[in-house]
């Protein structure tokens, strides 16, 4: 049995007056990839915003790597070794692309408690993380703004990487990508597990979601509604047709 | 740095080293001064161009380094080698304080720095019997540190040359480690720069307090020229005046707050010659940049570079 890395503890989470997560838990192993899938309006954002610190939830607790996170803001968070590629990419776009993904390396950016990763052969450093989107290395004098939408999702994870993250969180990799490159992200995907990265993946591609996850949880109105395995929830049709708005017969 | 930059610093330096033997008196008395409030614009675009801060409390920095050096230079007859660095230091200390201002952000942080220059002035303006009140401080000497006394405007000016460039020289250094990227990080978004590992409100912080010291340095090197120092010098005027240096020169460079220093005090100096609403030409400077150069004269001169090689290039 792998190791927990995550543990998200009955979370209460709200937006000012408005009652997003309403008990919600979950745990993240080492190595392994957990998605969480649902409607637009779920809470899925919400979750991952939670985790990283950007809105801390009003009860509950998120352990990572056995550490409460409670009442650390999020530059701390993100120094105990989580990543996040937020939403519609967010990369800055005045900065170079080679700017971009040094700004995680930086000293400034690593506190006394970040752990090294110990093992060497895990450790992203910008040549490999070129050697994994050469389109980037192509580019990488030019500002983020100038990239495409493809190419600013690569930087995003980029970014991530060079961090050296034990977990990352990716919110809506796949969001407004063409088929091809949601394509893509299912690779680079396969290649973080087979890295020994653990990813907390919300997503509403279904399919995306089902070809790379060890788990799936299915947030509905703040709550968990389903968690199991791909196979089970494609087996789940009334989980899929309520809950995700898709005929059951496509994966059945 | 690409050609035309070496070019341009190149002329710049030639032009700064040549200027004495073509300008009378009053011309090395205004370049003198241009560059030391370009100094102290270009302090001010630390915190403005590169982390979005807008402060208008840097004559505040400036004058309590001014009055600092001059009344223990006047009053105590403390040798330059203490009253300079003493200036500098007093100015920083403010600054260690006024930094507070950067749990702030926006309106609030303009708001905040606003009423902070307004303390300074106050206390210098009406604690007389300390600061000579409206009078200031007058008759400061010219420094010297030893056997070596600068004994005319003519050295001085070259001292601050040099001073200035030494300045300019470390401004580039700092703006292009990674402290410096983390702070254009911190403009475009410091939300993001935090969920990076970025403790943000400390880099601003000690963006603020570097800001200050350069602020203060500026006012130590004034006060040697002036050889006086009064509450005007810590007005809110002057913070406004030194933040549109930056803008309308072009914030986010070194070069562009030296540019915009002598763009509004060479104007001031030929149209206050014949018209009484100076600070009125002024305000139509700055309408004009806002709408026409909002990148200040570097950004109007590197788009009219980039209209006329019709090359579209990233701006390094």
């Amino acid at each position: 049995m792998p190791e927990t890395l995550l543990s998200v503890r009955e979370i209460h989470t709200y937006y000012g007056d408005s009652y997003v997560l309403q008990g919600v838990s979950l745990e993240v192993a080492q190595g392994c990839i957990v998605a969480i899938l649902g409607r637009n309006g779920m809470g899925k954002t919400t979750l991952i915003r939670s985790v990283a610190g950007l809105t801390p939830p009003r009860e509950g607790d998120i352990l990572f790597r056995g550490r409460s996170l409670r009442g650390r803001p999020s530059y701390a968070i993100a120094q105990e070794g989580m990543a996040i590629v937020p939403q519609g990419r967010r990369i800055f776009r005045s900065l170079s692309v080679r700017e971009n993904l040094v700004l995680p390396t930086s000293g400034l950016a690593r506190g006394p408690r970040s752990m090294p990763v110990d093992d060497h052969s895990r450790r992203w450093t910008l040549e490999l993380v070129l050697q994994e989107f050469p389109q980037l290395a192509e580019r990488i004098n030019h500002l983020g703004g100038a990239l495409s939408g493809g190419e600013q999702q690569m930087l995003a994870v980029g970014r991530a990487l060079m961090a050296n993250p034990e977990l990352i969180l990716m919110d809506e990799p796949s969001e407004g990508l063409a088929p091809r490159l949601v394509q893509h992200v299912e690779e680079i995907m396969r290649r973080l597990k087979a890295r020994g990265h653990s990813v907390l993946l919300v997503e509403q591609n279904l399919a995306l979601a089902m070809a790379v996850a060890d788990e799936i949880h299915v947030l509905s109105s703040g709550r968990f509604v389903f968690h199991g395995t791909p196979a089970e929830l494609a087996g789940a049709s009334e989980i899929l047709d309520q809950h995700l708005g898709v005929a059951a017969t496509r994966f059945a | 740095m690409d050609r035309s930059r070496v070019t341009v610093v190149i002329v710049v330096l030639a032009a700064a080293l040549a200027l004495p033997f073509y300008a009378g008196p009053f011309w090395m008395g205004l370049a003198t001064q241009i560059i030391i409030f370009g100094l102290l614009a270009l302090s001010v675009d630390l915190l403005l161009g590169h982390t979005g801060l807008f402060s208008l409390c840097h004559a505040s920095f400036f004058a309590v380094a001014a009055y600092t050096t001059a009344i223990l230079q006047v009053r105590y007859g403390t040798p330059t080698v203490f009253a300079a660095p003493a200036g500098v230091l007093a100015g920083t200390l403010l600054a260690l304080v006024f930094g507070i201002a950067v749990r702030t952000r926006g309106v609030y942080f303009i708001l905040i720095t606003i009423a902070l220059g307004f303390i300074v002035w106050g206390v210098a303006y009406r604690w007389s019997s300390f600061t000579g009140g409206d009078n200031g401080v007058t008759n400061v000497p010219f420094p010297s540190i030893g056997p070596l006394a600068v004994t005319s405007h003519l050295q001085y000016y070259y001292l601050v040359l040099a001073i200035v460039m030494l300045c300019a020289l470390g401004y580039r250094m700092l703006v292009s480690s990674p402290f410096g990227l983390g702070l254009r990080g911190i403009k475009a978004s410091e939300s993001r720069m935090r969920s990076l590992g970025y403790r943000t409100a400390l880099h601003l912080y000690v963006a603020f307090v570097l800001s200050g010291a350069l602020a203060s340095l500026a006012g130590v090197l004034y006060v040697y020229y002036n050889r006086f120092v009064n509450p005007v010098t810590g007005s809110f005027q002057i913070s406004v005046e030194v933040a549109l240096m930056a803008i309308v020169g072009g914030s986010g460079t070194i070069i562009g707050p030296f540019i915009g220093s002598g763009v509004l005090l060479g104007l001031r100096n030929w149209v206050s010659s014949f018209f009484e609403l100076h600070a009125a030409v002024m305000g139509v400077v700055f309408i004009a940049t806002v709408l026409w150069a909002p990148d200040g004269l570097v950004g109007l001169a590197r788009r009219l570079r980039k209209r006329r090689t019709g090359i579209r290039k990233d701006p390094a």
